[in-house]
């Protein structure tokens, strides 16, 4: 019983050599039993990433910053209500705290949401940010692309090792490129676990994605750059 | 030759598309807890999440045909999951709705997923469940946060700890079985 079990595990790590894989499907297909261990392992797979899945926008103490760096708090307005939407996806819709916004302002965030209007912007200009998002968290594949940028003026060298990676010191990123603005003025970033998504638009309406360990003023740096 | 986890997804889902039942409940089995754990993350109601996860997977086995394989599986189920999320939370005004669906309309037994779930996936026992892992023996503990939480291959992990990659392998292995023993003995029968 231990065999199986240790090869549901090698499979849930995506480890199981092609051999052992229908032998097992087999024997799930079969096993309520195993089909739950496979569940558990799910579930510590959750538990164990229960701080790092936290996806959280961020919101910067730095004067200098935030003239560069449109955060998404914005203060009022159906903006307001459509970004807020995507980032309560993403933490807790009832997490108003996080705002630092009296209670009035909660309620017109409030009311804001809940209009037909906001609900709209929100569905059709939120979409395809959280899907882009999300593909970046859960495909490693999506950020792996030809896109090539010379950051060199900024001290960013495309990685030699991997051919597609930038790195400068302990800086190690991913980039990508979209042909659409996402209806994006401002750049926007999250952080999840250690590492930070920036969606950089352009000036020429592309959408510049940087995903990895790098710190918010390399991230400037690098958008600076970008529009110039 | 090794598969890998979206290689063992597309068979799964080439099997599902062809009607095999056991291999969606597979796939079922492998995603629910993390399509649980990311709409109660947000919805914060072990009943609705209970709810709409059975929904999504519902969907996910109705529109399975429409899958192309574009992006990951679970990036898919995923947009599914927070778009019915989403839709409830606008639709209700945060107010408490019941889905319509029924289970019984459909062609798949997802009824009994919601049991550990709802029972685990809450902070209190999230965190629990963190600090027994911190108590696991360093071996094991090494083997297990680099696969779970660096997302390391076993290969690398073979590396990192110096040691076969079938002594990688069982070392995760005895990690999540002691870790499935922990949440069954303090954590379900507890509650």
């Amino acid at each position: 019983m231990n065999n199986i079990k240790e090869k549901i595990s090698a499979m849930y790590d995506g480890e199981l050599n092609s051999s052992e894989v229908d032998e097992l499907i087999e024997v799930l297909n079969q096993n309520k039993d195993m089909q739950k261990q496979l569940s558990l392992y799910s579930l510590i797979n959750v538990a164990a990433n229960h701080h790092s899945n936290e996806l959280n926008p961020i919101e910067s103490n730095k004067k200098s910053f935030k003239e560069i760096f449109s955060n998404i708090w914005f203060s009022n307005g159906l903006t307001a209500a459509a970004t807020l939407l995507i980032t309560l996806t993403f933490i807790n819709y009832s997490d108003f705290s996080r705002l630092n916004e009296n209670i009035d302002s909660t309620n017109q965030i409030s009311d804001a949401i809940n209009s037909k209007e906001a609900q709209l912007i929100a569905q059709r200009s939120e979409e395809y940010i959280t899907d882009h998002v999300m593909k970046v968290l859960n495909d490693p594949s999506y950020m792996n692309t030809s896109n090539r940028i010379d950051l060199r003026n900024v001290g960013f060298n495309v990685n030699s090792k991997d051919g597609y990676s930038y790195i400068k010191g302990n800086e190690k990123f991913q980039l990508r490129i979209e042909n659409k603005d996402f209806g994006l003025k401002n750049i926007r970033y999250w952080k999840h676990g250690n590492k930070m998504i920036y969606l950089v638009p352009l000036d020429n309406g592309k959408v510049v994605t940087l995903y990895g360990n790098i710190s918010i003023s390399s991230a400037r740096e690098i958008a600076k750059s970008l529009n110039k | 030759m090794k598969k890998n986890s979206h290689d063992i997804d597309s068979e799964l889902i080439k099997k599902a598309k062809q009607g095999n039942h056991g291999a969606f409940n597979i796939l079922t089995s492998k995603y629910y807890p993390r399509v649980y754990a990311s709409i109660f993350s947000f919805i914060k109601s072990r009943e609705d999440s209970e709810d709409l996860s059975q929904q999504t997977f519902i969907k996910v086995w109705q529109q399975l045909d429409s899958f192309r394989g574009d992006s990951a599986f679970f990036t898919w189920v995923y947009r599914i999951a927070i778009n019915l999320a989403k839709n409830f939370v606008t639709s209700s005004g945060f107010k408490k709705q019941k889905i319509n669906t029924s289970i019984e309309d459909t062609e798949i037994d997802i009824s009994s997923f919601n049991d550990i779930e709802s029972t685990v996936i809450h902070d209190e026992s999230l965190e629990e469940i963190n600090d027994y892992i911190d108590t696991l023996p360093e071996s094991l503990k090494t083997a297990f946060v680099l696969r779970e939480v660096e997302g390391k291959s076993y290969e690398d992990i073979a590396i990192i700890t110096q040691t076969p990659i079938g002594t990688v392998r069982s070392r995760i292995f005895r990690a999540r079985e002691s870790i499935v023993e922990f949440i069954e003995k303090e954590i379900i029968s507890n509650e």
